[in-house]
């Protein structure tokens, strides 16, 4: 963590931006995850509390993943805090780290949940398919957009993001 | 003794050890104000907000004991569990008792035992996280997925004991996770964060299968135990976050006084400059 830290030779290019983008995808990730389980779990209730099949694997992986999220929102913005306040954040660095994580998160859920765990699906007693599909493209124009802005972070280097 | 009866509600009313909570509650809240107010005489700083936080947690400790709890059956029981076992024991915690009683107590032969057994190695040993959490989240799933509930319900000691263990092993798992007070080893941020994470997931997943399939030997009705169950997976994940905030906190006041510390002494080269009391923020 500390060795992705620029020199500090040059006064003001005190910016972290591998920290930045990896702090951010942390808060990317359990965003979208906290969104998920806030308007679709509990307001929406389309996909409820217990939806199992029948994996008891399938139970604990979720149990992780909730408890997980939880955590690393609280995490991720102590340490989001913990950059800014040092003056290390990188901003380009940083959107591009949140909207890969937020897009890693998408389409795990969307693949990985509701596909090969089959934990639970988007809605019940309609055909899931156009929701499928939704649920996906959208976490896949989030994580391409995070690539897009991880690239162009990249190119304009460590100084420019500033 | 109580008789074992059948009665919509925790299965011991306000009986001998409920008074006996209340009883206790009381007396700890008492002694914990006398001794801050002992600090505060002799011009030592604590903050007033650590009396008010062990306050409502002796309050709840009672509270769960005596008072009416909301819901059916099987909720009013979570509810008190909830406050037992993870509400009070953070609001106590925080108060960081220890280290008010190190510093308020007199000199004689209590100041010193105080630290030898905070010290021994059996505290070290119980202070461990993962420890701690087993002892806590093992209990949980020992209660719910055995006979053990059913069998509180009509045992009243046996109820008053496992009241006993779930506010002991709270107070344990935040004390161990927290460490707030001075205990016999610091152990990592990653060790207490990975603990707090396979504990809060045991916790989720425990409440989740009482959702579908309540302790065996009880009927309760479906509406009672989803309800039940929401609240100890939905005030599980409030208790979780509440503790995770607190260790998140004290790692952030931490690396902050460390980084200022760096900073100083990188500003200023190889020969520290005097300190001058610039503040440990920024």
């Amino acid at each position: 963590m500390s060795a992705s830290a620029q020199p500090r030779t040059v006064p003001g290019a005190w910016t972290e931006p591998r920290r930045s983008m990896v702090v951010c995808g942390v808060i990317g990730l359990a965003v979208t995850a906290a969104i998920d389980e806030i308007v679709f779990h509990q307001i929406l209730g389309w996909h409820h509390f217990y939806d199992r099949s029948t994996l008891a694997v399938g139970l604990l992986s979720d149990g992780l993943l909730h408890t997980a999220e939880l955590l690393a929102l609280v995490a991720g913005f102590f340490a989001y805090a913990d950059l800014r306040r040092r003056r290390a954040l990188a901003p380009a660095h940083a959107w591009a780290g949140f909207f890969l994580g937020a897009g890693v998160f998408q389409l795990f859920d969307g693949i990985v949940d509701h596909k090969l765990l089959r934990l639970h699906q988007i809605r019940y007693g309609v055909d899931i398919a156009p929701y499928d599909w939704a649920w996906n493209i959208a976490g896949l124009v989030l994580l391409l957009t995070g690539v897009v802005l991880a690239f162009r972070a990249a190119r304009r280097g460590p100084a420019a993001a500033r | 003794m109580i008789p074992a009866h059948v009665h919509p509600g925790p299965a011991a009313a306000p009986g001998l050890f409920g008074l006996v909570t209340v009883a206790g509650a009381l007396l700890v809240t008492v002694l914990y104000q006398l001794a801050a107010a002992r600090l505060r005489r002799r011009g030592d700083a604590w903050p007033r907000w650590r009396g008010a936080s062990f306050t409502a947690g002796g309050a709840g400790v009672a509270w769960a004991a005596v008072g009416p709890l909301p819901g059916g059956p099987f909720t009013a029981h979570m509810v008190q569990h909830l406050i037992t076992g993870m509400a009070a024991p953070l609001l106590l915690v925080l108060a960081r008792p220890l280290t008010l009683a190190l510093r308020a107590l007199p000199p004689g032969p209590t100041r010193r035992g105080l630290p030898a057994l905070a010290h021994s190695r059996a505290a070290g040993l119980l202070v461990f996280p993962p420890l701690a959490a087993l002892l806590d989240v093992g209990g949980l799933w020992l209660l719910y997925r055995t006979g053990l509930f059913a069998a509180t319900r009509h045992e009243p000691w046996l109820h008053a004991a496992v009241h006993t263990h779930v506010l002991a092993a709270g107070l344990l798992f935040t004390f161990a996770v927290s460490r707030l007070d001075p205990v016999r080893r610091r152990w990592s941020l990653a060790l207490r964060g990975t603990t707090l994470l396979a504990a809060g997931a045991a916790h989720a997943v425990l409440a989740k299968t009482l959702y579908a399939a309540g302790p065996p030997g009880t009927a309760f009705t479906a509406a009672d135990l989803h309800t039940g169950a929401q609240v100890m997976y939905y005030g599980g994940d409030l208790a979780e976050a509440a503790l995770a905030v607190v260790v998140a906190a004290s790692w952030y006041a931490a690396t902050g006084r460390a980084w200022a510390r760096e900073r100083r002494t990188a500003d200023t080269g190889p020969v520290p400059l005097p300190v001058t009391g610039a503040p440990a923020g920024r």
